[in-house]
């Protein structure tokens, strides 16, 4: 059985059409990354399945049930930090565990059992103001692992997290997936995607892509790419690069250009000489894998965020 | 239950919050007190800082009902605490509830601490047993009228600062205009008629007449008429702001 479903989904905000008629199926224990870029829905479409917003046309089903009758194995965190700064860690969990109807003694044991799996006993007497941006994030995630939910919304949890906090949340979020809980999570961020086990590609509010991400990155038929660091940048840099890229697509970065070819060993020096013509000189060239931004990039010629 | 505990504690952990519902009209009891008597006959003295006392408390209820509620309902709003308990299986009721029983116990804690301190300040009231229950029964009618305006405020201004400011101004201007800061009979004519219609006004005009004497309410509020209006339009602003927040705070978008 899927647990989420959607059929021919559409969301309008007036004239504006958020999403074109989404088909998306998530199967029970499945860890599904949905990445695009800002606006092009995802978070919409996170907050239908969450029962937050309607649909405008389209069929959705969680468990076979309409979202609102299946909120009680949904846990939806949404993009804002929605945990009370001025209460403590424990007191926020306290909170959710009061909501959630379970009696003090009860709810005393869940949320420090939840506070021992994400790390936070130690600063669990701790308001939550004095919390990293990681922490509090954990924390939020603690909401929804309370005895019962089977379905996670996670969005788009990484953003404004340091490396390390980054890692620390992605290492629970792991942890997660091994209790065979079912994972939708919202990002922009390729790396964060490539720990799903499917990969959906969103873009104007439509799904142009979905598979595993190793399957994405083969049928995207890049192979290699090709991060070049410029002396300068213009449209003539852009321009001599395209020539080498896969369908004339450069990917401009903040200090360069990412260059998509089949054959690096051929294509770098003829860069260099290229760039020498015109009097640019390319101060660093790295080879790479090509990564989910790529692949989107490839796909719809925009970037998902800016690429460092 | 765990609506009430998070909302009160997020009350009384604010020194914003508790600077301006419960420092601030102290302040003006402490001020009122021994300012604002030195022309006052030694023998009416201690019933004017009574009546000063009583008008503060009620300010106290006004400013938690009208900018701390909204400023509270506001803020989980933008911080995505609304959104996230609408994607729970939680009832809005419970919600409701919760909120509104922490406002009755803050806007209690802060009108007694009012009331006690314009005590310690040698205020003194005269009233039977009766009266002072109809007292607590206008008070409650304040608090319903004030938490109505409210949660209307909170449903309809979407940021924090917009929703506290805004309470705070409607607060202070319609307690300065309707007699609730200034004497009855020193307003115009047309003042004197809202006064009688805007219910947190004519509530604390019943609760001074009831605890300090018809002198200082300045016209007789207890008519059946008057008191009915009091009560029909408390209730009716309350039902407004309830309608409002569970209606319209909690729908899909």
């Amino acid at each position: 059985m899927d647990t989420i479903y959607t059929e021919n989904l559409t969301k309008k905000y007036g004239d504006n059409e958020v999403l074109k008629g989404v088909n998306l199926r998530i199967k029970e224990g499945e860890f599904y990354a949905l990445m695009g870029p800002n606006g092009s829905g995802k978070t919409t479409l996170a907050s239908i399945i969450a029962s937050v917003r309607s649909p405008t046309s389209g069929k959705i089903e969680i468990y076979g049930r309409k979202p609102e009758k299946a909120k009680e194995f949904l846990g939806y965190v949404p993009q804002e930090n929605f945990s009370s700064p001025i209460l403590t860690g424990k007191e926020n969990l306290m909170y959710f565990a009061g909501l959630l109807g379970y009696p003090k003694k009860k709810a005393e044991r869940i949320v420090n059992d939840l506070l021992n799996k994400i790390g936070l006993s130690e600063d669990a007497d701790k308001r939550v103001s004095d919390y990293s941006g990681g922490m509090r994030k954990r924390l939020e995630v603690a909401t929804v692992l309370f005895p019962g939910v089977k379905i996670l919304i996670l969005d788009e949890p990484t953003t404004g997290l340091d490396p390390s906090a980054r890692r620390k949340f992605l290492g629970l979020i792991g942890e997660i997936k091994e209790e065979k809980t079912t994972i939708l999570l919202i990002t922009h961020i390729g790396a964060d995607a490539e720990l799903a086990s499917r990969v959906g590609l969103i873009d104007e509010g439509e799904l142009i892509a979905e598979d595993a991400p190793e399957k994405l990155k083969k049928s995207s038929g890049l192979k290699d790419v090709i991060n070049i660091e410029t002396a300068i940048k213009s449209e003539a840099v852009a321009n001599v690069l395209s020539k080498f890229s896969e369908k004339q697509k450069v990917l401009e970065t903040d200090v360069g250009y990412r260059v998509y070819c089949r054959d690096v060993e051929e294509a770098t020096p003829n860069i260099v000489r290229a760039l020498d013509a015109i009097g640019c000189k390319a101060t660093r060239i790295e080879t790479e894998k090509p990564s989910l931004e790529d692949v989107f990039f490839t796909l719809t010629e925009k970037m998902v965020r800016e690429v460092s | 239950m765990a609506t009430l505990n998070k909302t009160i504690k997020e009350f009384l952990r604010q020194k914003t919050i508790l600077f301006w519902t419960i420092a601030w009209p102290i302040l003006w009891v402490l001020i009122g007190s021994f300012s604002y008597t030195e022309n006052v006959p030694s023998e009416l003295v201690s019933y004017t800082r009574g009546a000063i006392a009583i008008s503060m408390s009620v300010f106290a209820l006004m400013t938690a009902g009208m900018a701390n509620l909204p400023g509270n309902i506001a803020q989980d709003r933008e911080r995505g605490l609304l959104s996230k308990l609408m994607s729970m299986s939680i009832s809005p009721w419970r919600d409701f509830v919760g909120r509104i029983l922490a406002l009755v116990a803050f806007s209690s804690l802060a009108a007694i601490l009012v009331v006690l301190v314009g005590y310690f300040c040698g205020a003194r009231f005269s009233y039977t047993l009766i009266g002072g229950c109809q007292s607590i029964g206008f008070f409650l009618f304040i608090f319903l009228a004030s938490a109505g305006i409210g949660m209307l405020i909170g449903t309809f201004i979407k940021h924090v600062h917009g929703a506290i400011m805004s309470g705070v101004g409607i607060a202070v201007v319609t307690a300065a205009v309707s007699g609730v800061m200034a004497p009855y009979s020193s307003l115009p004519w047309m003042l004197q008629q809202f006064a009688r219609i805007y219910p947190v006004s004519s509530a604390n005009s019943s609760i001074t007449y009831l605890l300090v004497g018809k002198d200082y309410a300045g016209y007789n509020p207890l008519t059946t008429a008057q008191t009915t209006l009091t009560i029909v339009i408390s209730v009716l602003l309350f039902a407004a702001g309830l309608a409002a927040y569970s209606r319209l705070c909690w729908r899909k978008k």
